[in-house]
């Protein structure tokens, strides 16, 4: 089976820091991938640079078997990569509408926003996935929304937009129980559309409730790559913590 | 697509719900408070009542309603200031300024009256509005590309304008003299007794303006750029082509009101400090309008408002004989009162 997508020996500097050190793996046609690691391991910026936000210092990358040439934003934008990032990416002072389609507006052929259309689906949208309350208008400023409300409006934006990957950098941190569970059960859904996700997160739990795979980073590095049936909750624990040498003093335990 | 699947019951209120025209105009208001063209407005309305109520009093010490000074100030000065604020505002909005606008005003009213002179209106309508776009390009190509700060680089650039009207011109003033005929009256300072052309120059620009601001996709990026230029990135709008598409209109604003001023003037000193006022007098109108000092905020009517507010308080103090320092002085305050205004809407939406 050809990998959906697949980056070979990614390295990122970042002045005297390597951020990222000849980091390889692939993601399969629908499948869900966990991105794991301590703070600063390097998951958000291989995050910027699977969604063309950053360049590469060095790597490969090809999509369904194709090496794409150029990394950019349009590129991964024209396969139908969508990202949730860490921090949000939205705009305060615009509404929420906005933006959404912030950059993809609804047009006529001069270019006119058809506003009711896009308020009209934003109502939609904002309530198919996670459903957080208080959200009260598709008109309503992105700074008055709490920090999971504004969590929802990026979601809601990536799944809308999303056609063929939806990577998601810590998308649950300011969501409450109820919405964590639906957007989990949601990756799992998406499978089924055919779409695959790269899921980042701190808790690993969810990470194992939800990824047919786990990707583990320290310091840059990637030192794990499993499949659910071969690993465990306390493996990925184990190397999230404490490393290589995590995993394998988890693994001489067990024998 | 999933996410366009049919919602049997959609939990956020729209617009239409809301019962009645009051109801919906309600509504609306909720959440486009903290823009502050609403509140600037109260302020003008209240400030006019008071200007007619001391006018009908006192008619000889108080002229405000005598129809020259009516025409000449709601017909002239504040569509002026108010194309130059909505210049200044669109700017603003991406997040940049440009000081060089006076400068940029001289030089384009220069270039128009060599060419109406030489070649005629039509070829200097178009001279002025190149120059002004042209102008504010390369200030534009030298913030978005060295990144130094717009205050900065365009102050600086103001004095390199102000050099390029002295070179093109000498040192004597350019005057407009047979090129000055009826048409060219007509199409930019005609006074057809209550209202001149240069007010039907800003109905024009000010609905064309609203609505690349307010409903064009490119409008929207300007918000965006300004308001976040990260998050704009990272969903693949180009912040520098959307600060040198700013830059551009900008430009043209500025170049076109230069022609309202030369023709009104009929002549323009190379060099001279006239048209310096213009360059903080239009940010004035702008923040005085709403539009935030930090970008991603701010509002065609608003702009305009905040010139039309501007302009009548510097009429006040004329009609009022008070000393030319007063307005100077009056305008200051109207300024950081209006910026701390802003800042307390902006607290306010969060
Ligand atoms: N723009 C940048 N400039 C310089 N250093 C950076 C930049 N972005 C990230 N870094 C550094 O790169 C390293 C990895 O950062 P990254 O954000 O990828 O970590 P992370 O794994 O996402 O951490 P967290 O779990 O805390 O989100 C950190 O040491 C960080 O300081
Ligand atoms: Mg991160």
């Amino acid at each position: 089976m050809t990998a959906l997508y697949s980056l070979q020996g990614v390295t990122k500097k970042y002045g005297p820091n390597t951020v990222l050190n000849d980091v390889s793996f692939e993601i399969g046609e629908n499948e869900v991938v966990g991105l794991l690691g301590d703070n600063g391991a390097g998951k958000s910026t291989l995050v910027k640079i699977m969604s063309g936000v950053v360049q590469a210092d060095a790597g490969e990358f090809t999509w369904g078997g194709s090496t794409i040439d150029r990394m950019s934003r349009e590129t991964t934008e024209r396969l139908g990569v969508e990202t949730i990032f860490q921090d949000s990416a939205l705009v305060p002072f615009m509404t929420i509408t906005r933006n959404i389609f912030m950059g993809r507006e609804i047009t006529n052929r001069l270019g006119f926003m058809k506003m009711k259309q896009m308020d009209a689906i934003t109502a939609d949208v904002l309530d198919s996935v996670v459903t957080i309350e208080g959200i009260k208008s598709p008109k309503q400023l992105v700074a008055s929304l709490s920090g999971g409300q504004a969590q929802a409006v990026a979601i809601a934006r990536a799944v809308h937009f999303k056609r063929s990957l939806l990577i998601l950098d810590e998308p649950t941190s300011a969501l409450a129980v109820r919405a964590t569970e639906a957007l989990l059960a949601y990756l799992t859904q998406l499978k089924s559309e055919g779409v695959s996700s790269v899921l980042v997160t701190h808790n690993l739990h969810h990470a194992y409730q939800v990824c047919d795979r786990h990707i583990v980073m320290n310091h840059g590095r990637k030192i794990l790559d499993v499949r659910r049936e071969d690993t465990s909750v306390e493996e990925l624990t184990a190397a999230v913590v404490e490393g290589a040498e995590g995993i394998r003093r988890y693994r001489e335990g067990r024998h | 697509m999933a996410t366009e699947a049919i919602t049997t019951q959609r939990r956020i209120s729209d617009a239409r719900q809301s019962s009645g025209l009051f109801g919906r105009v309600r509504h609306e208001l909720q959440f486009v408070r903290g823009r502050g063209a609403l509140e600037i407005s109260v302020v003008l309305i209240v400030l006019l009542a008071g200007y007619t109520i001391a006018g009908l009093v006192s008619p000889e010490g108080f002229a405000f309603l005598n129809p020259n000074n009516l025409s000449g100030v709601v017909s002239q000065a504040v569509p002026v200031l108010a194309i130059l604020g909505l210049a200044a505002g669109i700017l603003m909005i991406a997040g940049e300024f440009d000081l060089s606008l006076g400068a940029n005003i001289t030089l384009s009213a220069i270039v128009f009256i060599k060419t109406a002179e030489g070649a005629g209106l039509w070829a200097a309508i178009a001279a002025a509005i190149v120059c002004g776009m042209v102008v504010a390009l390369v200030n534009g190509l030298i913030v978005v590309y060295t990144r130094i700060p717009s205050f900065i680089a365009t102050l600086g650039m103001s004095f390199f304008w102000m050099g390029a009207g002295i070179f093109l011109n000498g040192t004597t003033p350019a005057t407009l003299t047979s090129s000055r005929d009826d048409l060219m009256v007509f199409l930019f300072a005609q006074d057809f007794g209550f209202f001149r052309s240069q007010l039907v120059w800003l109905l024009i620009i000010g609905v064309l303006a609203w609505f690349f601001v307010h409903r064009h996709r490119l409008g929207n990026h300007l918000f965006a750029v300004g308001g976040n230029p990260a998050a704009a990135e990272a969903i693949s709008i180009n912040p520098k082509r959307v600060k040198l598409m700013s830059f551009a209109i900008f430009g043209g604003l500025v170049g076109f009101a230069s022609i309202l001023i030369a023709v009104r003037t009929s002549s323009m000193q190379p060099g001279g400090s006239a048209t310096e006022d213009f360059t903080l007098f239009a940010i004035a109108a702008a923040v005085v309008g709403g539009t935030s000092l930090m970008g991603g905020r701010g509002s065609v009517t608003g702009i305009v408002v905040g010139a039309a507010l501007i302009e009548l308080i510097r009429n006040g103090l004329l009609l009022a004989k008070a000393p030319g320092f007063y307005i100077t002085l009056f305008v200051g305050v109207t300024i950081v009162i209006a910026a701390i205004f802003n800042k307390l809407m902006e607290g306010k939406a969060r």
